[in-house]
């Protein structure tokens, strides 16, 4: 979309943008690709639930050995707490598979889609826009969170 | 009764012009629904800052400051409040932690005017009033540097940079529409549309950003 947007406002000489917000260089369209889903097991070293983004890094075994760090991006603390996401659910030391859209700049990012606990649980995330309809159409929000 | 009904009405008249009618709608808190950047033309100055523009050593985002109120609105998450009083407005946004305070004094020049976010004086000096239902606030003074890093980034804004804000109420829905007006980086001025929806319950938490958390180093390895 950003690509079309550059392509259209060069051919016209000037720069043209009515496309919606969230397709620039720092926001989770434009570095991160949610066509793809990519599944990291992993061993949680930390969980930083923050503001502006929250940061979960997993301990990730290499192939060849050892491990590797991969970081999980996933939304600030405070529109998670808003969308009622039991976050306190996932603990350091916890061998967990984070599914997530990978990015488009790192080997070693990606942003939070799920994450299935050593209990099967699945933490699901319904996210900013599903929140936004929500609201839209008179409800709290991400009702499905706090299931 | 009679002298009760009086009572009554004479309260009802007297309540001040801010609270009265739709402009009443403002009040409250909002989450950002969509944003619409309209036509930005950019002067050679303009272009040539945005193809210099670096991301990952330009952003403010990544030193925990506000560049700009446009770039504070553009944040969808974070939802903002307004509270109207008899001579000034609160406009307070969950980024960052921006508290604004926007003086409704007839007459008041934007140069005499406070820096309306005290904890950020490079958001400029800031004064409203109304114009029919909606509130106008218009902003100057603000300091040169990054002004979107959203929806269009890059953009960049000089001293001269002068904004319009007009807050249109209705119902459970607002728009706030900002006009830019800047001769250094745009050949003429352009709107940035944002349109928010009322959020029922909805409070102001602390935003509470520390740089060593949000730099881009925090995505490479043993450098966190």
């Amino acid at each position: 979309m950003y690509r079309k947007c550059a392509a259209a406002a060069m051919i016209a000489g000037w720069v043209f943008f009515s496309c919606a917000a969230g397709i620039a260089h720092h926001s989770v369209a434009a570095n991160f690709d949610s066509s793809k889903s990519l599944d990291i097991v992993g061993k949680v070293k930390e969980v930083e639930i923050r503001n502006p983004h929250s940061q979960i890094t997993l301990l990730v075994a290499k192939p060849g050995g050892g491990v590797t760090e991969f970081y999980v991006e996933w939304s600030d603390k405070n529109a998670l707490l808003r969308r009622s996401v039991p976050v306190t659910k996932i603990h350091v030391g916890d061998m967990v598979t984070v599914n997530v859209s990978p990015s488009k700049r790192l080997p070693n990012l990606g942003y939070f889609r799920t994450a299935t606990l050593p209990d099967g649980t699945v933490l699901k995330d319904c996210g900013f826009a599903a929140f936004r309809e929500g609201i839209a159409k008179g409800k709290t929000g991400c009702e499905e969170n706090a299931r | 009764m009679k002298n009760a009904l009086m009572a009554a009405l004479l309260i009802a008249v007297s309540v001040p012009a801010y609270a009265a009618g739709k402009r009443a709608e403002l009040d409250g808190v909002w989450i950002l629904f969509r944003a619409e950047i309209g036509k930005v033309q950019l002067t050679p100055e303009g272009e040539k800052k945005r193809a210099a523009y670096d991301y990952q050593k330009d952003d403010p985002d990544f030193q925990c400051k506000p560049a700009s109120i446009t770039r504070v609105m553009h944040t969808p998450s974070p939802p903002i409040e307004v509270r109207q009083h008899p001579d000034y407005v609160e406009v307070n946004y969950e980024f960052m932690d921006v508290r604004r305070r926007v003086p409704l004094k007839k007459g008041l020049a934007l140069k005499d005017a406070p820096y309306a976010a005290r904890n950020y004086p490079h958001l400029g000096r800031s004064v409203g009033q109304y114009d029919g239902e909606a509130l106008v606030v218009e902003t100057a003074g603000q300091r040169a540097g990054v002004l979107d890093t959203l929806g269009v980034p890059g953009l960049y804004q000089s001293d001269q940079m002068r904004t319009v804000e007009r807050f249109i109420p209705n119902g459970d829905k607002m728009q706030i529409v900002v006009t830019h007006q800047d001769p250094v980086y745009f050949v003429e001025p352009f709107t940035v549309t944002f349109n928010y929806l009322r959020l029922p319950g909805g409070k102001i938490e602390k935003w509470d950003c520390k740089p060593e958390e949000a730099t881009f180093e925090r995505f490479i390895p043993n450098k966190k």
